[in-house]
């Protein structure tokens, strides 16, 4: 009897306490949060701490700029704290918190700063080179960024350090939108432009920029010959004046130059040089017949110079032609210069067949040793009467009725 | 007898030798058929290569100019393309806790900070599966040498579903800003750094729409030579027209329509579908009936990285017709509650709460429903829609408790009865499964109840079909053929019995 009254009582205390913890779970999924800091530093420790009763089953979800995760608790009495791993902790930005238990409870945004000092600096600089004037600039990037690369705080101050020559120059920019920049204008001269920055105590490396010379402006040409005869074998130089941009700064070498010569007939020559130092050296091969030529040098697009003109003189007078062999070989010569020296091997010599006005044939020759001789195969001109007409050096020879046999 | 048996057993014996004869030649034949088949010729040469469209969120760039460089539209283009891309990549790793991709889409140092959380991720079991919806793009900054962009991202819409041991523990839907930037590195924008600027919960900010008018009698319709095919090849305004005429002269008001989502091109709409989906409307319009469209027809991935896909598909249409007079209402999906086993009920709702507010977004004038297949799910989402519609196949007896008891559920929006009918498939070998008779006896004594308490209805359906396609139901005879005689005019164009209670 005592016995049943025993498990009677122990099962009514049972059923009693089965409710009351049932109670205590209906109170307890009050959640709170006992944290109350929502800045903090990057490299901070951070722990968020809930007041909670019970303790099963909690987690909590944290995103922060780049990703998201899941991240379980420390569970001590009345307490259950979450300590946000560092590699969600050292990303600047906001750091958004769910505390989870099958469905979301509470949530929070946490700020995360970055450092205020840097450790590195990234640096952009670019275009790398620039033209001289003041016009044309190159623009010098900066994030500086902490020892867990985080961009700095916005409006930190940055010092663009340049040097050029002897000036040397410093001015402050305020970082903005993670970066801060600089627009750094080219000076008049050209050469190479040092620059560097510097964002508490900590300096960039070094970036040169080169500041190459603007554009040409309009320059003169020049001639050179060994004598003014049209021999067909002296060269000619054509050159240029010292071309330079508007602020004086010679032009970078190896700007191409052409030159232009218009000769009598209005045919066009052409020749061209790239600059050393500024001076273009064309050269062109005498003609070899009186001509006055008109030269003109372009920097195409970009600047021009003024119109030369220049004479080539006659250098042989009058040669002679004869005939040997039934009139098949035809010598021409000697051919002499203009102090009457055999002129040089190779002034070309025409000569050019009719019969009855029309064309036949024209035969080319070059001169050696002061002659050129041509031959009229009997196998292609057939005996009979010809008009035979020879040219060389500008001068030209007729013989009508030219009987061949 | 033994004669007779000897008979048998020789004619048994000749037809078999017949049968493996035959079957040997065919098999012969027709491996030979094959061998004599050559390679198709039109895949010879890799002459297209077509960009597949995996993520298209929705975009909108502020153009109000930068500091530092002018940008050009093309510039601008590579950007977005290469910025997508880094949110498409990032998912899929947060998804699988795998990098690939990652390092094309992040330099060096920024993809480590990605590294370090799927690691923990995967170490931990925890996965993500993640989209954008929206993205308001802002260039802030250009450098002069072409090279290094910030990028702004202000309220860029990004859900999120979190799996700790394959488990959902959480659905997150937040609106940030972020601020980025970018460089350009092989040919790629690269991430360079990412800052999250703010982050706030999404707050659906969507009115409500009513309908514009209530007294809906209606019936769901498919032309009869071509249902769940409406706009194919074979698609016939006159037809339609026609058939329009019989439902006005009917004595109904409206009808309901079903967009197709992969014959409709999918996230790029084909305008020739528009066009014909355009011509019906205008008919409608011109015959005086209202129409109710539903959307997404033949759709059932509802994966959260198909769903920008959608976004756009809905977003089309809807933009396209969001002024027409004919239209009553947009019903987002077709009895999506039969998804939830196969697809999960978490992914279907938040599906179509987010299709729901894009399309309000969109068009503010036409209410939105969801067209439940029964009246206990009918009120899911009852918040978020505008006009509550169920089907009911069920037994006629219960319908008006049913209907009753889901009215006291809902108390501030109409109630639309969308789908109802029966089937007059039957005949001497299924001497109690029903018959015309049956189905007009339904119908009338619906009619009644529907009269009675004022309930707006659309039935199914006009035609009795001749072909139900296999993706409705399935292949078995058992289950098509009672499908094909739901309607109220028979195959040859005769009317029912039922077609007297067609309405009220």
């Amino acid at each position: 009897m005592k016995l049943k009254q025993i498990y009677f009582l122990l099962f009514f205390q049972l059923v009693i306490i089965s409710s009351f913890s049932q109670e205590i779970i209906t109170k307890n999924t009050l959640v709170s949060l006992l944290s109350t800091q929502t800045e903090y530093t990057v490299s901070d420790k951070i722990i968020l701490d809930f007041k909670t009763k019970d303790n099963n089953n909690y987690t909590l979800y944290c995103s922060n700029s780049y990703g998201s995760s899941v991240i379980k608790p420390i569970i001590s009495e009345e307490k259950i704290s979450f300590e946000i791993p560092f590699f969600l902790s050292k990303k600047r930005g906001i750091l958004s918190w769910k505390l989870i238990n099958n469905k979301e409870i509470l949530s929070g945004n946490i700020t995360l700063k970055p450092k205020q000092q840097p450790t590195s600096i990234e640096t952009y600089l670019g275009p790398p080179s620039i033209d001289a004037g003041g016009l044309d600039y190159t623009m010098l990037v900066v994030i500086p960024t902490d020892s867990l690369d985080n961009p700095i705080i916005d409006n930190s101050k940055v010092t663009v350090k340049h040097q050029f020559l002897q000036s040397e120059k410093k001015e402050a920019i305020l970082t903005d939108k993670l970066i801060g920049y600089k627009n750094i204008y080219s000076p008049t001269k050209s050469g190479r432009m040092i620059i560097s920055s510097e964002s508490y105590g900590l300096n960039s490396k070094e970036f040169d920029v080169n500041i190459m010379p603007a554009i040409a402006t309009d320059f003169k040409i020049f001639v050179d010959r060994n004598h003014e005869y049209a021999d067909g074998n002296q060269i000619t130089t054509f050159y240029t004046s010292i071309i330079r941009d508007k602020n004086k700064n010679i032009i970078s070498d190896g700007s191409y130059i052409e030159f232009y010569i218009t000769n009598k007939e209005g045919g066009i020559l052409k020749t061209a040089a790239t600059t050393i130092n500024g001076v273009a050296h064309a050269k062109i091969i005498h003609p070899d017949f009186e001509d006055i030529w008109k030269i003109k040098a372009y920097f195409i697009g970009i600047a021009e110079s003024n119109t030369l003109t220049i004479k080539y003189k006659k250098v042989i007078d009058d040669y002679i032609v004869s005939f040997k062999e039934n009139n098949r070989v035809v010598n021409v010569g000697p051919l002499e210069s203009f102090m009457g020296q055999i002129i040089p091997d190779g002034l070309s010599v025409k000569l050019s067949i009719y019969k009855k006005d029309i064309l036949i044939n024209a035969l080319y020759k070059e001169s050696n040793n002061g002659f050129a001789s041509f031959f009229l195969d009997p196998n292609i001109y057939e005996k009979g009467q010809y008009q035979i007409i020879i040219e060389t050096a500008g001068i030209k020879k007729e013989f009508k009725s030219f009987k061949i046999w | 007898m033994v004669k007779t048996n000897k008979r048998i057993l020789r004619a048994v014996l000749m037809l078999t030798y017949l049968m493996i004869t035959g079957v040997l030649l065919f098999l012969i034949s027709s491996i030979f058929s094959f061998l004599n088949t050559g390679a198709d010729r039109s895949k010879m040469l890799h002459t297209e290569v077509k960009k597949v469209d995996q993520y298209l969120p929705k975009i909108s760039w502020k153009l109000d100019g930068n500091e530092g460089r002018e940008i050009s539209k093309q510039k601008l283009n590579a950007v977005q393309n290469d910025y997508i891309d880094s949110w498409y990549v990032k998912h899929i790793a947060y998804k699988t806790n795998t990098r690939v991709g990652i390092k094309d889409y992040f330099t060096e140092s920024a993809r480590n900070n990605i590294y370090d959380i799927l690691d923990y991720n995967k170490l931990n079991n925890t996965s993500i599966q993640s989209t954008t919806l929206q993205h308001n793009l802002d260039i802030e900054f250009f450098s002069e040498d072409g090279q290094l962009i910030v990028l702004k991202d202000t309220n860029a819409i990004e859900y999120k579903k979190v799996f700790k041991d394959d488990k959902l523990v959480l659905e997150s839907t937040e609106v940030s800003d972020y601020k980025y930037v970018l460089l350009l590195e092989d040919g790629f924008w690269r991430v360079r750094h990412m800052v999250k600027e703010s982050s706030e919960k999404f707050k659906d900010i969507s009115q409500k729409t009513p309908i514009s008018y209530t007294n809906i009698k209606g019936i769901n319709y498919y032309p009869q030579a071509t249902p769940w095919d409406m706009y194919g090849d074979k698609f016939d305004i006159n037809i339609i027209e026609k058939d329009f005429n019989i439902i006005k002269k009917a004595n109904l008001n409206s009808i309901r329509i079903f967009v197709p989502y992969e014959d409709f091109g999918k996230a790029n709409v084909k305008w020739e579908k528009l066009e014909k989906l355009k011509q019906v409307l205008d008919i409608a319009l011109k015959v005086d009936l209202k129409v109710v469209v539903t959307l997404f027809d033949f759709y059932g991935n509802y994966d959260v990285l198909d769903w920008t896909l959608n976004q756009r598909h809905a977003e089309t249409i809807v933009e396209t017709f969001k002024d027409h007079n004919a239209i009553l209402a947009w019903d987002v999906k077709n009895e999506p509650n039969l998804d939830f086993d196969s697809r999960g009920k978490e992914n279907v709702t938040a599906w179509l709460d987010f299709m729901i507010i894009l399309i309000k977004d969109i068009d503010k004038n036409h209410p939105v429903t969801i067209g439940w297949s029964n009246t206990e799910s009918a009120t899911i989402l009852k918040e978020k829609v505008d006009v509550v519609s169920f089907h009911y196949y069920e037994d006629i007896a219960n319908f008006e408790k049913e209907y009753l008891d889901l009215k006291t559920k809902i108390t501030d929006k109409p109630i639309i009865l969308q789908e109802f009918g029966l089937s007059s498939y039957g005949g001497f070998w299924r001497p109690f499964a029903s018959s015309e008779e049956d189905q007009a006896l339904y119908h009338k004594e619906i009619q009644n109840i529907l009269t009675k308490n004022n309930v707006p209805f659309m039935s199914w359906t006009l035609y009795d079909f001749d072909i139900v396609p296999k993706e409705v139901l399935g292949k078995l005879p058992w289950r098509t053929n009672p499908q094909k005689k739901f309607g109220f005019i028979n195959n040859k164009g005769e009317k029912k019995l039922s077609y007297k209670y067609i309405s009220n």
